[in-house]
């Protein structure tokens, strides 16, 4: 029988373009909210020693590493950690919740009941609370219909989030493995400091 | 409550009944066939109330298949299998080969018997049924249905029993037989009756270079292996009451392991070899205390091993290694009685099973004993038999396990009989549930079997290898598994006419107390997932067939067979019905609900499969042609929108056919020769079902000797 090696068997990655889309763009009113579907680069390290990759929601932007020790960043992640900007995460005031539902129903974030980063092992958002890893194919799937809400860093807006994919990087070194996943996501941040998308 | 109940109803009566005619061609028998299996009696088979199905020889013979599992999946309502998607997470990261899905149960749900006793060596539930010699085979008995009132754990979908051929007359037979492959057998077997000695012999050489599918990748699909089965069969009449049958039977097969790894970043082979022994004894006393009473006296001991290893090819120095040596002694008594208009059959017995594999933390033992009682009624001129029995099952580990059965059969002409079954079924937990301690260092998780997950745990704290902040404290009491347990129900009709026959059925199957793997709470240092299992999920399985058979001329039968079948997670549809489960389509990622038409059901679960036979044979018998068709529809393979469920296309593995043919012609006396083709159309899916090897032509050539012996 032939053994399968690990990484050997990630399937092809696939991508769909990004694209960056302005909601409201008919109405004459002044958007208050950024919406975007982006992809982000995320160390592939089982081991937890590499560096957290940073988001900030407000200006759709990736945080260099130097500012982690900012309030510059809503949430972070590596391999499949998800941290978020508040106490064991960062000097910021980020909360987040999981709500099952679909992103374009959820039209209200909670205003009350986020979870904080308390320690490093009791994270706002759990390892395995939201994506399923299938052992034959080595496949991390996002679970469908689970929306992520965020209190932002600055404690004062808030933002919705969906996760739509995650692949594998390519696959480079001896042994063949990842170094990179790229996560897919769409969110809506809405800067006028109101619960509504 | 529920126990209750239906004890209560069992008392109130319920029975188990139900035959299905073969469709082995075998219009020309004049013996009515029997069958031992569905009732741990010899009846014959239109007598049979539970669901039963027999495989002739003369058609293992007319088809020229080699393997089981090739030939049981002729026949409606059995499909072969891999092992299923979880396999891997279950602790074994390389595919153990086939099973048989019956009434759409995993492998592990269904009993494996030769010559009603157990066949060993199930890896991940799953036990190789290409390792079964055919060529010794008297008959094969396929009993559908929950059958553990009288076989216990394991028999929840059914039972195979493989019945061996018994001394005859003298006689002689030589098989040779090569195919696609190189893959080559040779058969040698001998019988003769000397007096009150009767002794039947059986060698079979089987061999083949294997496969490969896909020549990018370093290594076969298949390696190449070579098996040795033998068997020798002593019956000896003590005095006119007392009968004694000896049996032994050995199988040793040797497969290489050849393939590619990552050593120090370097691609390295590895090369070694997977060993399989199995060594049986059996000894059946008979004693004939009169016309109407018998008592039987079984011991069957068994003794298997499963090792391999491989070394880096460069140094030769070990890569792996793995071992896995299971042991079991199982004494028994049973007797019969057979009244006017009843019969009766009884018995007890011990199960004793030994493991010591180099994945459970020390040997491991268990003790099962078991008792059971089944009574026969034959009422109104044997127009109606009633069915009752139940068995008590006691593991040293777990509380007492009832499984009561109950069957109808009703034939109010000779055109007509309407069946109807119902029963408990019970799978105990097995050993790797219950004892693997197995860490899987290339994709780096753990899985740790609950009767030893509270000191592994203990032992990861204390060593510091449990992320900081774990609370095992929940963990540290886990309950033992509870068996799984199951109630089926099979309701069919049975239509008889000159040249045809017509046989149909409906069945239901719940289980609860499905084993399932979940994932801890909390990781290891190294980041890496721990497993165990529990009881979790609630399933069901249900579906209707059809068999129908018809006799176009003398020379030509048509048979055709349909199944249907549903198998769904309860639980799903529990949370789908709530709009919990939700789908994401990987491409557009518009995230919807999910509904209850779009959920497919159980993995590895085919909706519909379907097969159609033409055998043709000639007046003298000495030409015969036998084309099958068989399709197996499409069934779900993995998940891909997020859910974890089958509820889309693209999830599938799309619906195939296996044609297939073959043709024999009696040279001279005695020597007779057969060409086929199996897998016609070259149907191959190297991903999803690697043990499909693509289009195989074979030859046979039998010669067979009893004509020298026997007076003309």
């Amino acid at each position: 029988m032939k053994r399968v090696l690990f990484y050997c068997a990630i399937a092809a990655i696939s991508f769909t373009a990004c694209k960056k889309t302005t909601t409201h763009a008919h109405t004459p009113a002044a958007p208050t909210t950024v919406t975007g579907t982006k992809i982000i680069s995320v160390a592939f390290d089982p081991m937890g020693m590499a560096n957290f990759t940073l988001f900030r929601f407000r200006d759709s932007s990736i945080v260099a590493n130097a500012d982690s020790a900012t309030g510059n960043w809503d949430f972070g992640l590596r391999f499949t950690t998800f941290i978020v900007n508040s106490n064991a995460g960062g000097p910021g005031s980020a909360g987040a919740i999981l709500v099952d539902g679909t992103f374009d129903a959820a039209t209200t974030a909670p205003s009350t009941g986020y979870a904080y980063d308390t320690t490093t092992s009791a994270r706002a958002i759990k390892d395995g609370s939201w994506y399923t890893y299938n052992p034959t194919t080595h496949a991390f799937t996002p679970n469908a219909g689970k929306v992520f809400f965020f209190k932002t860093a600055d404690g004062l807006h808030y933002a919705k989030m969906e996760l739509l994919a995650v692949d594998y990087g390519p696959l480079v070194g001896n042994p063949p493995s990842p170094s990179i996943l790229y996560y897919t996501f769409r969110y809506t941040y809405q800067s006028n400091g109101t619960t509504t998308f | 409550m529920l126990r209750l109940s239906f004890i209560i109803s069992f008392i109130l009566f319920y029975t188990n009944v139900f035959s299905q005619k073969d469709s082995s061609f075998s219009k020309t028998d004049a013996m009515e066939e029997v069958v031992i299996t569905s009732t741990r009696t010899e009846t014959k088979l239109g007598n049979v109330a539970v669901p039963t199905k027999i495989i002739s020889k003369k058609y293992i013979q007319n088809s020229g298949l080699l393997k089981l599992q090739d030939i049981l999946q002729e026949f409606t309502g059995i499909t072969v299998v891999n092992s299923n998607l979880t396999t891997s997470l279950n602790g074994y990261p390389n595919p153990f080969g086939q099973g048989i899905q019956m009434l759409g149960l995993d492998p592990a749900y269904t009993a494996v018997l030769i010559d009603g006793e157990p066949l060993v060596g199930r890896n991940a539930g799953i036990l190789k049924l290409g390792r079964i010699a055919t060529g010794n085979i008297h008959q094969i008995e396929i009993v559908k249905g929950p059958s553990s009132s009288l076989y216990g754990s394991e028999s929840m979908a059914g039972v195979i029993n493989i019945i061996t051929a018994n001394p005859s007359d003298q006689q002689l037979d030589l098989q040779s037989r090569i195919e696609t492959n190189k893959t080559l057998s040779q058969t040698v077997a001998y019988a003769n009756h000397i007096n009150k000695t009767g002794i039947q012999f059986f060698v079979n050489r089987y061999s083949s270079d294997g496969y490969d599918l896909d020549p990018s990748i370093y290594g076969k699909t298949i390696s190449p292996f070579r098996d040795w089965n033998s068997n020798i069969k002593l019956t000896q009449q003590l005095n006119k009451k007392t009968d004694l049958i000896l049996s032994y039977r050995n199988f040793n097969s040797k497969q290489d392991c050849n393939y590619m790894i990552d050593w120090q970043s370097n691609p390295a082979v590895v090369k070694g070899y997977t060993s399989e022994k199995d060594n049986t004894f059996f000894t059946q006393l008979t004693y004939k205390a009169s016309a109407r009473n018998k008592l039987f006296f079984r011991t069957f001991a068994d003794h298997y091993s499963n090792t391999s290893f491989a070394n880096l090819e460069n140094t030769d120095t070990r890569f792996d290694e793995t071992s896995f040596i299971q042991s079991i002694l199982k004494p028994e008594i049973q007797f019969e009685n057979i009244g006017n208009k009843r019969k009766l059959i009884g018995g007890a017995g011990t199960y004793i099973e030994m493991i010591d594999a180099s994945r459970y933390s020390g040997k491991k033992q268990l003790l099962t004993l078991y008792t059971f009682m089944q009574n026969e009624w034959f009422l109104y001129n044997k127009k109606l038999t009633l069915i009752a029995g139940a068995r008590l099952d006691k593991r040293n580990d777990y509380q007492l396990n009832f499984s009561p059965r109950a069957a109808i059969a009703y034939k109010p002409n000779i055109h007509w009989k309407i069946t109807g079954s119902a029963g408990f079924g019970f799978k105990a937990p097995d050993f790797r549930h219950m004892y693997l301690d197995f860490y899987n260092s290339q994709i780096g998780y753990s899985l740790i079997g609950t009767d030893v997950l509270s000191t592994q745990l203990l032992q990861l704290q204390q060593q510091g290898e449990l992320a900081s902040g774990a609370n095992i404290t929940p963990f540290l009491n886990t309950p033992s598994l509870l068996p799984e347990k199951s109630f089926g129900t099979h309701i069919g009709a049975k239509y008889t006419r000159n040249k045809l026959t017509v046989e149909t059925g409906i069945f239901r199957n719940d289980i609860n107390n499905l084993i399932d793997v979940y994932l801890l709470p909390f990781k290891k240092t190294n980041y890496r997932s721990i497993y165990s299992y529990h009881n979790i999920n609630r399933i069901f399985t249900q579906g209707a067939e059809i068999d129908a058979q018809y006799c176009i001329s003398k020379a030509i039968t048509l048979s055709l067979g349909y199944q249907y079948l549903e198998a769904k997670d309860k639980n799903i549809l529990d949370q789908i019905k709530a709009g919990k489960v939700y789908k994401r389509d990987p491409v557009t990622y518009q995230t919807t609900l999910v509904t209850r038409d779009n959920y497919y059901g159980l993995s590895n679960r085919s909706h519909h499969s379907f097969n159609a036979k033409l055998l043709w044979e000639n007046k003298n018998k000495k030409t015969n042609i036998f084309i099958r068709a068989i399709y197996r529809g499409q069934y779900g393979y993995s998940d891909i929108n997020g859910n974890n469920i089958i509820d889309d296309d693209r999830e599938m593995v799309k619906g195939f056919w296996n044609l297939k043919f073959s043709a024999e012609r009696k040279i001279i006396h005695g020597l007779s020769a057969q060409i086929g083709c199996d897998n016609i159309l070259n149907y191959t899916n190297p991903a999803q079902m690697p043990d499909i090897a693509g289009r195989l032509f074979f030859i046979n050539i039998n010669y067979s000797f009893n004509h020298l012996f026997n007076k003309h």
